[in-house]
Parts: C-alpha cells; structure tokens; sequence
C-alpha cells in the first residue's frame, strides 16, 4: 500500500472523482486507477488491487472497480466491485472479492457488537428467560440459558460467556467478509457481513451479524427487514420477511413475510407466512402457514399445521405464561393450545384446548377435543405413518453444509428418553385402571381426560413399543461389538454413565443428566468459561450418546422385567419380533387408508375416480414407503431366525 | 339375531352416536360407520370389556365388518369354553 502518486490523483480527478484529502487514500501497488471512476472519498480510504471480473448470477460479467460510490473511512480488498452505491459506505472494512452493487447506505453508526449479546425475551414474553444472542450460541446453548433459570450461578456464567465473546466482537467498523454480495439493498446499519453471504434486496438490516461461510453461505433477500438479529451459518432469511431481536439459527428458512420477534430458530427450522413471538424454536420446527402463531413457547422437531395458535395471557398480570411441546410434536390446523400446558413428545394435538395439561408422562398421543373436553390417547401416534416417516426424513433434511455444527442433534424417535416415559407411563396407566370404576367413562390425568376402557390397550400399546426398543438396541450393540460372545456384548459399556440415569432432551441433545450435571458445574466454577470449550464439551457428550444408551438398557430393562438381559435373551428377541411384526402391520394399516374410501373423493372430477387417483396417488403397493416397511418387515423375520440359530 | 350381534351392535351405537336400526352384519365400521382410527381402537376395547376378551393386535386390524366382529368374537369364546 502507497500514498497516492500525483499521477493516479490526476487520472482520478479526470475520472470524475472527490477527495477531502488524497493524502489519507492508499492504494495497491500497480493498482488500475481508471477502475476508480465517479467516486467522493472521505476520511481514511485504502484500496487493494483491481484486476479481473466477476460474473453474478444475472450473466453479467462486471470489471473489479468501484464506481459512483461515496466512501467514507473504508478499506476495501483485493479485485472488489462496488458501484452505484446512492448513500454512503462509511466505517467499513470490505474484503477481497467483495461485489456491492445498487445500494443505498452500508454503515458502521458507532462501536458495536453487531447483534451479539443483546438479551431477548424467549419463551417467556413477560420476560424472566433472557437469552443473550450470540453467532455461537447453539440450541443447547440457549435451552441451559433459557430452562434452567433456577441454577444463577450457571445463568451467570453463560452470560459472562456471552458478553465476552461480544466484547472481543466489537468493532467501530463494519466487515463486509471474502466474496460477499449485497446487491440491491437499501440499508445495512451496524451489520457484520460473513464470508461468500448474498444480500440482494434487502430492505433494511440493522445491527445483526449475519454469519456465512463458503461451504455454508447464507441468504438474506428481498424485502427482509431485520433488527438486532443473528443470523448463523447456512441460514437463509427472504421474501419479505421481518426479524427482530430474534436468532435464525444454521440451516434454517425463513421467508414469505414471516414475522419473528424475540424468537430463536435453530438447526433446519422453517417459517413461512406466519408469526412467531418470544418463540424457543429447536432443530427442525417448522411452521409454513399464514394465520398461524407460534408464542411463549418451546418447540422442537414440531410441525404447525395452519391457524396453530396459543394463548399466553390472561389479562391478569400480563402476558406471563408459556408452554412447552416435547420434540416430535404436530399441531392441528386451527388448533389453539391455553398456556402454561406441556405436551409430551411425538404427540399430535388436534381441536382447541383450554384446560392446562401435563401429558409429558404420555408421549406418542392423540390429544383431542370432544365437546369442549381435551382427551388423549396415548401411544396412538406411533403407529401412523407420519411418526415414521418424521424419524427417517430428520436426518435426510440436514441443509447444514458447515463442518463445525453447533446444534448437536440425536435423531432418534425411539430412545431412553422417551422409554423412560413410557416405562412410567405402563405403571400409570395400570395404576389409573385399577382405581377407576368400571362405570367412569373417563379419568383424568394431570388436567387431561383419557377414556377408561383405553387405559389397557394404551399401556398394551406403550409394552409393545418398548418391546421394539429393547430389541433394536440390542441388535445395535451386537452389530457394533462385532463380539463372538454374547458375554461380551451384554457387558456395560465404560465409556457410558450409569444406567441409572434419567435422561433430558437438550434442545435435540438426548443425554443423561450425569452428563447435564457436570457440564453445568464446569460452567459454573468455569472450567469451561468460553464458547469453544463448552461446544467442546457438549460435543463429547453428543459422542457418549451410544454408550450411554447401552447402560442404559441393561440397567432399565432389568428394572422393567425384572431379568437380566443375559438371562431374558430369547424371550427379549421373541417379544422383539413379535412387537415389531406388529407395529409394522400396525403403520400399514395406517398407510393403507391414504388410499381407500374417501381418500379417493374429489377424484376422477368427471369420471373415471380409482384412473384419476392411481395416476396421481399411486398405488398403496407400488408405494415407496409401503414397499420399504414391508421390507423391513421381512428383515424382521429373517433377522430373528439368524439370531436364534446363532444364540 | 345373535346375542353376539346384539351386543356389538349396542356397543357400535353408543360408541358411535349413530341409531342402531343403520347397522347390519354387513355395515363396515370405518366406511359407512364413520368410526375414525381412535374410534376403531376404542371399538376393540370395548369389545374386549364387553365380552370378557383380548383381542390381539394384528387380528383386530383385519375386523373390517360388523359381521368379521361378530364372528371373531364367537371364535374367541368358543375357545375360552
């Protein structure tokens, strides 16, 4: 970098250009001054080289230069191309490759975090549940900040975590990041820019950080207004839609003039056309719908069907309450849940419901309305096709590209936090049958009704299930021992905890609370007193999943049955196929319904009904998933035969 | 009639809201009935509560017809016997 020569000021001045002071501008060597055209410069100004071209998406090549642009106190890198810039680029730092096009201002306004560490209120609009945003801040992060409010050494610490990666993020200029595009936009005030990011017409963003990277860039796009926002790796925000004080989080869509105010969103979440306030968003909750609301509420794995909405505010002291639905979760269309209410996991609400409840003990249920009364049916949703076709398109539907995750998912819809659940809910059931009269048509459970004469399938129902589970995980284990010895694989696994353990879902990180315990106490006595160290951790608890789970099998299904694996395996594996059999023909026969009866109404407009619907629908034996059930169905069998032979 | 028929004709009615003159043997539970999955789970139940009786899962799922239900349970009972 060199001073301007008196030559290369002439040639920019010949060129239509301004400078308050050309002594404050340093350029590259053997830069191509005529590349600087129709420009005013303020303040302090370094410019890199200008060579090459760069093509955008429209088949445009554009020659690296700036052109009518006004400049103020900026840097700018290698083989950039700016023009038409309307406002002004001020307290910027561009790096190389950078494409600013049809823009209105890019400013830094005074030293600023860019988003980072600002509190919002989440899940709990009445505030109480700060969260301090972060572009670190992970879905476990957040969920032990946000949850766990009650241990105030922890929440301190996280903060302090957070403000200090704030702090060491502050900047007095803005940073526009390698071969990022903001095109067509009008304002970006105070917004750090990542790496290979595309900004193209946006309305106005301020203070954010939008975090991007070349294996994960992200998309902010037309129309979108955002205000103290962040928005992380991978991330794409569009369509007119309006964020503020809000996390989008790796991975996520949002668009189509979706409204998010004090909300996060983290990996692979969705919004589309509807609003989300004080909204706790894990991995994967996905709301598509206009007239749908997402409020004071924690999510995850979660599906909104259209007009979804609660309530949390009863005019008495405010809007104070909140709600929880356990992962795997689908709300009805127009279906309206009362807060505070908790639902338990992979559940299906359908109706309206102003009764607060507590089905957590009761996962995998129905909950409905008759008459203005809320009912479940527990165990009734696992044996649909939408719950299996859920635990397999999870996994299938990770968007993120970057290699460093920070939300830490375990996809597992069958897993020792959900078994523990049904492993209570089996004693439940029974203990609600037995003190029942036989006279009630229904009991209630925890503000719920359930109908006496299910209280026995359900829990038939919820033995079965765990029946599946047993078995699979032993198959799991014996296929990564790779043992000769079924001594071998039935021995405890070291690397695991006890399995003695309860286990909590951490925002998609189903673990021991051992596990939980400890990572607490080391933030607490900080031991772990920064991001990495503390992605660090969960990261190896994410990778102690497997072991933890064996432990916990043997430990529980001992405790269940009464028998030590070793001493019950034939009968395990027999109850394993029996269940799986099934539950297998269970689910086809949900399957089956998509395809008779009324499912064929509205088909066939002029004739010809059962042509129009195969054509369209296909049919249920040539259907993929059908066909992948059924073949799994088979593996069941024969998987059993070559077990029995060999134990 | 059958007592058997009666029976699961009365438990239909009720559990369906619907007036028992509309069920035949031939009537189909889910089709010209209307019973919805939770309804047809709640039919087996209560059969099995009616007439002192466990169905099992997979047997149940091929109970299509009031007439199937009728049958299957007279064969339930004639083994317990």
């Amino acid at each position: 970098m060199a001073k301007l020569t008196k030559e290369q000021i002439e040639t920019l001045i010949k060129n239509r250009c301004y400078a308050d002071d050309w002594n404050k501008i340093q350029v590259a060597d053997g830069i191509k001054i005529d590349r600087l055209q129709d420009c005013v410069f303020k303040g302090e100004i370094k410019i890199g080289k200008l060579e090459g071209r760069i093509t955008l998406e429209d088949g445009i090549e554009r020659v690296c230069g700036i052109y009518r642009a006004k400049l103020n106190n900026v840097s700018i890198g290698d083989n950039c191309y700016i023009a038409d810039v309307r406002g002004w680029i001020s307290n910027a730092d561009i790096d190389d490759g950078v494409v600013i096009e049809n823009v209105g201002d890019i400013k830094c306004t005074e030293e600023t975090t860019f988003g980072n560490g600002v509190p919002i209120e989440v899940l709990n609009e009445g505030g109480g549940r700060e969260l301090k945003i972060t572009k670190n801040t992970s879905a476990q992060i957040a969920y032990l900040n946000v949850l766990y409010r009650d241990k105030k050494n922890l929440i301190e610490k996280l903060d302090k975590i957070a403000d200090k990666f704030a702090e060491a993020f502050k900047r007095k200029k803005v940073y526009i990041g390698k071969e990022a595009r903001i095109i067509n936009s009008l304002s970006l005030i105070n917004v750090y820019v990542g790496e290979a990011a595309e900004i193209s017409g946006a309305q106005h963003l301020e203070e954010g950080t939008i975090d991007s990277s070349k294996e994960a860039p992200s998309v902010v796009g037309n129309g979108v207004v955002a205000e103290k926002f962040i928005i992380q790796k991978g991330a794409s925000v569009k369509e007119g839609a309006m964020v503020f004080s809000s996390l989008v989080g790796e991975g996520t869509k949002i668009g189509e003039q979706f409204s998010a105010k004090a909300s996060v969103f983290f990996a692979n979440s969705e919004g589309f056309h509807s609003e989300s306030c004080s909204a706790f968003c894990g991995p994967y909750s996905v709301s598509h719908h206009r007239s749908t609301l997402l409020i004071a509420g924690l999510f995850s794995f979660y599906n909104a069907g259209s007009g979804t909405n609660q309530s949390n505010h009863m005019y008495k002291l405010g809007p104070i309450h909140q709600g929880i639905l356990e992962r795997g979760c689908k709300t009805g269309s127009f279906s309206y849940l009362l807060w505070p209410s908790k639902v338990g996991a992979f559940s299906v609400v359908i109706g309206k419901h102003y009764a607060n409840f507590d089905t957590s003990d009761l996962p995998f249920s129905y909950i409905t309305d008759e008459d203005g009364k809320s009912i479940i049916t527990p165990a009734m949703n696992f044996f649909t096709v939408g719950t299996v076709r859920d635990g397999e398109k999870w996994p299938a539907r990770d968007r993120r590209k970057n290699k460093n995750k920070l939300d830490l998912i375990i996809f597992d819809v069958l897993s020792p936090f959900t078994c523990q659940k049904m492993i209570r809910a089996v004693r439940i059931l029974q203990e609600l049958y037995d003190k029942t009269a036989k006279g009630e048509e229904y009991v209630k459970y925890n503000g719920i009704n359930i109908k006496r004469v299910l209280l026995k399938t359900n829990k038939k129902y919820y033995q079965l299930i765990l029946s599946k589970y047993f078995g699979d995980v032993l198959l799991k284990r014996m296929k990564k021992t790779n043992a000769s010895k079924i001594s071998e694989i039935l021995k405890t696994d070291s690397k695991g905890v006890a399995g003695n353990n309860d286990w909590v879902d951490i925002c998609g990180l189903l673990c021991a609370r051992e596990r939980v315990n400890k990572l607490i106490a080391d933030i607490e006595n900080e031991k772990i007193n920064d991001f990495e160290k503390l992605q660090n951790e969960l990261e190896k608890i994410y990778n102690s999943y497997e072991a933890d789970e064996w432990n916990w099998v043997l430990q529980n299904y001992k405790e269940y049955t009464g028998k030590e694996i070793k001493d019950d395996i034939e009968s395990l594996l027999a109850s394993w196929k029996e269940a799986s059999i099934k539950l297998y023909d269970m689910v086809l026969n949900d399957a089956q319904k998509e395809f008779v009866g009324n499912t064929r109404t509205g088909f066939g407009i002029d004739g010809n009904q059962d042509a129009d619907f195969e054509a369209v629908r296909g049919k249920y034996e040539t259907n993929k998933f059908v066909k992948q059930l059924l073949a799994k169905k088979e593996e069941v069998e024969k998987i059993y035969n070559d077990l029995k032979t060999k134990i | 009639m059958s007592d058997t028929f009666e029976r699961v004709k009365k438990v239909t009615a009720e559990l369906l809201r619907i007036d028992e003159s509309k069920i035949t043997e031939n009537s189909r539970f889910v089709e010209d009935l209307g019973a919805e999955s939770v309804q047809s789970i709640e039919l087996v139940a209560t059969f099995e509560e009616e007439f002192g009786i466990e169905m099992d899962e997979n047997e149940a799922l091929a109970v299509k017809t009031v007439g199937d239900a009728v049958r299957f349970i007279d064969n339930i009972l004639k083994n317990k016997k």
